[in-house]
């Protein structure tokens, strides 16, 4: 515990150490004032069916959570791209102890600042659509962005490099599920929903508990993948 | 602290990296590790390490490899590349993470870079290092715990004339208080003036394994020793 409580406290300092970690906190907060500002006005306008703040806040987050999804996948691939990984291996032999430690770290960031960037993206929509509910999204919002959080530290974990690793968080959360839907098959929309970014808007905008189970069973698989890769594979 | 290889043995498909090297490194000494490029030098200490995993075989400190160790840094300090460290990170910033992730005090981390000339430096992002500088934090960071062992890979590559001089006392001094010192490097006549054992690999075979006057014997400097021994192992 202890040895787990000192790797937490020296990824803590490496995160917030470098740039990186305020560019994609302040992307983040833009793209959801501007996404939820636009959706807001979509609704205002009634070309789309949202109501209540928190719902179109919910809506916003589509964009703003890429520049959370980002920030989380640099915290593993960073240390392959700057080429630091085997230090910290002789930092912390356990690769496992090291992988939970970053997750860990990520998954306090994101739940704290979703949290308040949804809080804000919340408002800008109360503001244009002159809805006072505010309702309690927010912190759903942000323990969505700290599961996803540690979905993309163990898929970096995985998949090493810092554009593989994008891409295919971009196909498995944005790219994919939309062209899933189109058809409006069956058996394509069960996949679409299995999704984890599709999962997490139900569970946002629905309420739907199967939606949260299922971003935490990417987040698990994801951890247990980069896991098992880390072991496997020489530094 | 006694690094003891048995049988070490790492292949890469159908490449034999290292090849069932049988060795001891003794305290007290500095041992230098010398070797053809593509030897297998950094691949064995990077095994010794626990950063990559022998095929057969096994490497050890004081009989426990070294992912056994709760805090590696408090009893083996190591420079494996000139920069370990993330371009937009403070030297000392790096330290402090360092540090911390082995639960050693924070204030050892102005003793290091006062040791390493590095405190000018330590609030300047590594990124903006020169070769030298960079080789320094690294220095700074194996010694950061005060370990018992250090394994330097290529130390005074990128070093002025000063910064090789300091690394030869520094390392003179580390194995005259009882430490284990391991250090390859490619420059046979800086060899010559730090080591007192030497250790020869071709190939990833163990060429030498013996004290530098019996491996200077008959032969005009290092250099003439080096290349009798090596002859043939330098092209694959």
């Amino acid at each position: 515990m202890t040895m787990l409580r000192a790797t937490i406290g020296a990824e803590w300092i490496k995160l917030w150490t470098t740039r990186t970690v305020w560019w994609a906190l302040t992307a983040a907060l833009l793209l959801m004032a501007a996404g939820a500002g636009q959706y807001a006005l979509y609704a205002r306008n009634g070309d789309i069916d949202a109501t209540s703040a928190a719902e179109v806040a919910a809506l916003g987050l589509s964009f703003a959570q890429l520049a959370f999804v980002a920030l989380a996948a640099t915290v593993m691939t960073g240390e392959y791209s700057a080429g630091t990984i085997r230090a910290t291996f002789t930092w912390t032999p356990s690769r496992p102890r090291l992988l939970l430690a970053k997750s860990v770290v990520v998954a306090a960031v994101t739940l704290v600042a979703g949290t308040v960037v949804g809080f804000v993206g919340t408002l800008v929509a109360a503001a244009i659509l002159d809805d006072g509910s505010l309702g309690a999204t927010a912190p759903k919002m942000g323990l969505y962005l700290a599961l996803l959080g540690v979905f993309a530290v163990g898929l970096g974990a995985a998949l090493r490099g810092p554009v593989v690793t994008l891409v295919v968080l971009l196909m498995l959360i944005v790219v994919v599920p939309p062209l899933l839907q189109i058809p409006d098959v069956g058996a394509l929309n069960a996949v679409a929903d299995a999704m984890p970014g599709v999962a997490g808007e139900r569970f946002l905008t629905g309420n739907s508990y199967a939606g949260l189970l299922i971003v935490t069973a990417w987040a698990v698989a994801a951890f247990v993948i980069g896991a098992r890769e880390l072991n496997r594979r020489d530094a | 602290m006694l690094i003891t290889l048995e049988q070490l043995t790492k292949r890469f498909g159908a490449t034999v990296a290292v090849d069932g090297l049988d060795l001891r490194v003794r305290p007290g000494r500095v041992t230098g590790f010398l070797g053809p490029n593509g030897a297998g030098k950094s691949t064995t200490l990077r095994m010794i390490l626990g950063l990559d995993r022998p095929t057969s075989g096994r490497a050890l400190l004081d009989g426990r490899p070294y992912f056994s160790y709760a805090w590696p840094l408090r009893t083996i300090g190591a420079v494996l590349e000139a920069k370990a460290a993330h371009p937009g990170r403070t030297g000392r910033n790096h330290l402090l993470a360092m540090a911390r992730s082995n639960a050693i005090p924070a204030a050892r981390v102005d003793e290091v870079l006062q040791l390493t000339g590095l405190t000018e430096a330590a609030r300047k992002r590594t990124g903006a290092y020169s070769l030298g500088m960079g080789q320094r934090l690294g220095i700074a960071g194996a010694l950061l715990g005060d370990p018992e062992v250090l394994i330097l890979d290529e130390p005074v590559n990128g070093l002025d004339p000063d910064g090789v001089r300091w690394i030869r006392g520094l390392l003179r001094d580390l194995a005259a208080e009882g430490r284990t010192v391991l250090v390859s490097s490619h420059l046979l006549s800086e060899m010559q003036m730090t080591a007192d054992h030497l250790i020869v690999i071709g190939n990833g075979r163990l060429l030498a394994d013996a004290p530098l006057e019996e491996i200077l014997a008959g032969h005009a400097s290092l250099e003439d020793a080096y290349y009798t021994l090596t002859e043939g192992s330098a092209l694959r």
